[in-house]
């Protein structure tokens, strides 16, 4: 029987917008389909070793938590982080996971938070917040679907040489609401503004995160189709709304 | 436009609006309130001017704690203001207070209570000037439109700077909501549970982990639910803080209500921080429901022990009826008043609301962010008959469009519950809910999705077992106008 690991981090600190819905995601997906899935939480102050895992995930996070979170990541986990991502593990990042990712965190007041550095990308603080439901295309190397989620961050996040953005927006803000790209793509890195949570109303990607996992393990990814009616339902209503721009009323 | 002639326009439109609305036999209570501030932007502060007013704030059971202060005060022959439809918005409370006032805008009334929403109140307080401001308690909450909860904290934190006179009433178990009293020269009361309830199931989803002071994680002696309990930073000592009105037992929790020990008056002088905490589980001899006024109070020190009935389920009404008894001391009302309210209150506006359509009994839970939900779930997951269960999901602007909430409530004890025959969906977000349910192991032919009320209410109608619906603010709001007019209840609770 195949079975992947999941690592999910700092999940006491980085848990704002329902997003532990994508481990269980994950973790449905993968049992309908016969393939076994263990799922571990490694939080502050772990030190066990992070070269075990297949596939990490990484929420979003209050502001106020930042801190403590930044001091673990210097002592020594921002390191095996970006040694698993060098790796080709694959990652499921949001918003404040996302944003760790890349080199750095500017506030608002010119405040600079050093971050991971896995990839070439940068965050800067914002006056205003960009929220609502948007959609944006995933790109080629991600699978290609239309992705639908909700987005709620003050960070604009600009991308460098060398990373390929996740997606380009359709309807909404997504990286920084100028350049229409939304999130990154590196590696086997997947990082996303989209809370929601992003995955169970996003079977396809769901799918290519777990593929993109599977081929790194076992050389292949082989997923039997699900028949998705309730997820494909929850997606192309949504879908629908925001193209149109009916999604959430004035009431 | 200020001046006599601006109040007088103010509250001459505020009043024609409100009766036009009333005449079309519609409840909207903001258009009143914003034609009153076309003419007159402080109008508000003209007619609460002189008014007695309590002020109840906080993520969860402002309505019902409002509502039984409401009613403790009409006991007492105080005959309040409320803002009992629920628009707890700037315009919602300006139109209750200038529709009631003179025409000249003098208020007619000595007293008022109203819930305010976290956003509103520092915009509210200073011309309402309140004495006492009671916060229930702080949970995620609509957070597309506050960002977080840190920043509701902060929205309330704001209002009470501007009435430094004005008494707080303080969650003690609610590590966010007691840091109010921090840095502020306010009187403060604190009211809490001083026994656990339940077990904390789940730190991971506390909404307050680190200490708001120095973000060291809490230790706890106790937990009730969520976040609150007996919480204490081991690095910079902030703790929860003893208690002024305090549950100290729970003797029985059914289906009818809560008998519950409430402490008046802090629990022994001298030991003040030494605190033994009675047993978690409800006492085995219950007795049923009692009139709180047939009890005689055990007066030990400088505290009174009361035993209470609270008329409604569930812990989080316990703390609603402590929230109010403690913000109705704390005013300066008389205590004896309120006790046998505690017990009348049976339900608010589609807080526990019970209907019954022809023969089928309907339950109706406000649900709006995940402990509150959790703590509705986790009241239907204890019932032992079968039931039915609708979940009613929208995203206006009053919901909050960010529905992602849902993920961080319970379905799972619902949708694993045998009891638990078949579950409806509806509303704008029916899609989502409904694959909510799937992800938490339901069967997918065991939940239907339903397009409209008049076909839900059809569907109830056929019920053999008692049906639960659990809506959302503005599913709520349309449900319960539906169900109110089949069954012939009014369509604004009378109590």
């Amino acid at each position: 029987m195949r079975k992947l690991k999941i690592c999910h981090l700092y999940p006491e600190v980085l848990n704002l917008y329902g997003d532990r819905g994508n481990i269980r995601c994950l973790q449905k997906r993968l049992e309908w389909r016969g393939i076994s899935c263990e799922v571990k939480k490694v939080g502050l102050g772990d030190k066990d070793p992070l070269t075990d895992y297949d596939l990490f995930f990484i929420g979003g996070g209050q502001d106020f938590e930042q801190e403590v979170l930044l001091e673990d990541l210097r002592s020594g986990k921002g390191a095996s982080i970006k040694a698993a991502a060098d790796d080709g593990k694959t990652f499921l990042c949001i918003c404040g996971g996302y944003q760790m990712m890349g080199q750095y965190y500017e506030t608002h007041e010119g405040v600079k938070c050093e971050f991971i550095g896995a990839a070439d990308f940068y965050t800067q603080g914002g006056d205003t917040r960009m929220i609502g439901n948007y959609a944006f295309q995933l790109g080629k190397e991600s699978g290609g679907s239309t992705v639908v989620g909700f987005e709620n961050h003050s960070g604009r996040t600009y991308l460098g040489s060398g990373v390929q953005p996740l997606g380009t927006v359709m309807k909404g803000y997504g990286n920084n609401g100028e350049d229409q790209t939304e999130g990154v793509r590196f590696h086997n890195v997947f990082g996303t503004y989209s809370h929601g949570p992003v995955l169970p109303k996003n079977p396809e990607f769901s799918d290519w995160l777990l593929e993109t996992a599977l081929v790194r393990r076992y050389g292949r990814a082989d997923l039997e189709p699900l028949e998705d009616a309730f997820e494909r339902a929850a997606h192309d209503t949504m879908l629908e709304r925001v193209c149109k721009g009916t999604a959430g009323r004035e009431e | 436009m200020a001046g006599k002639l601006g109040t007088i326009l103010a509250v001459g439109s505020c009043k024609a609006a409100r009766k036009v609305l009333h005449l079309l036999k519609r409840g909207g209570t903001t258009t009143p309130g914003k034609a009153a501030m076309f003419f007159d932007r402080n109008i508000l502060a003209k007619t609460a001017e002189g008014v007695e007013t309590i002020v109840v704030v906080g993520t969860n059971g402002k309505t019902t704690t409002a509502h039984m202060l409401e009613r403790a005060m009409t006991a007492a022959g105080m005959d309040p203001l409320a803002n009992r439809s629920g628009a707890n918005l700037l315009p919602g409370i300006t139109a209750e207070f200038t529709a009631e006032a003179s025409i000249s805008g003098h208020a007619r009334r000595k007293y008022a209570v109203i819930e305010c929403d976290e956003a509103a109140l520092k915009l509210v307080v200073p011309l309402v000037n309140p004495k006492v401001i009671a916060v229930t308690n702080l949970f995620r909450d609509q957070l597309d439109r506050y960002g977080e909860v840190m920043n509701t904290l902060e929205q309330i934190r704001i209002g009470v700077r501007m009435v430094p006179e004005a008494i707080l009433c303080l969650n003690a178990d609610d590590s966010l909501v007691a840091s109010l009293a921090l840095d502020v020269p306010n009187p403060v009361v604190y009211f809490g549970l001083d026994l656990p309830v339940g077990e904390q199931k789940d730190a991971e989803l506390s909404d307050a982990r680190y200490c708001i002071r120095c973000g060291t994680e809490y230790t706890y002696s106790y937990h009730t639910y969520a976040h609150l309990g007996g919480f204490r930073c081991p690095n910079c000592g902030y703790r929860r803080h003893q208690t002024d009105v305090a549950v100290t037992a729970i003797r029985s929790m059914g289906m009818d209500g809560s008998d519950i020990e409430l402490r008046f008056g802090t629990a022994s002088e001298g030991k003040k921080q030494k605190q033994t905490l009675p047993e978690a589980k409800p006492h085995p001899d219950t007795e049923g429901s009692i009139k709180n006024t047939e009890r005689k109070p055990e007066i030990t020190g400088g505290s009174v022990i009361e035993h209470v009935h609270v008329g409604l389920p569930a812990v989080y009404n316990i703390y609603n009826a402590a929230c109010a008894a403690a913000a109705f001391t704390a005013a300066g009302y008389d205590r004896q008043k309120i006790l046998p309210v505690l017990a009348e209150v049976h339900s608010s506006f589609g807080r526990m609301e019970t209907f019954d359509l022809d023969g089928v009994r309907v339950q109706m839970i406000l649900v709006k962010n995940p402990a509150g939900c959790s703590q509705a779930l986790d009241y239907l997951a204890a019932m032992e008959e079968p039931y039915q269960a609708v979940f009613c999901l929208n995203d206006r602007t009053a919901d909050g469009h960010d529905i992602s909430w849902i993920w961080d409530a319970d379905f799972e004890k619902v949708c694993r519950d045998p009891h638990m025959l078949h579950a409806y969906v509806l509303g704008d977000r029916a899609e989502d809910m409904q694959l909510r349910l799937k992800y938490a192991d339901m069967e997918e032919n065991g939940v239907e999705k339903v397009n409209a009320e008049e076909e839900l209410i059809e569907k109830m109608r056929k019920s053999e077992v008692p049906v639960f619906i659990l809506p959302n603010y503005t599913a709520m709001l349309s449900l319960r106008a539906v169900l109110g007019r089949i069954t012939g209840k009014d369509a604004f609770w009378k109590g």
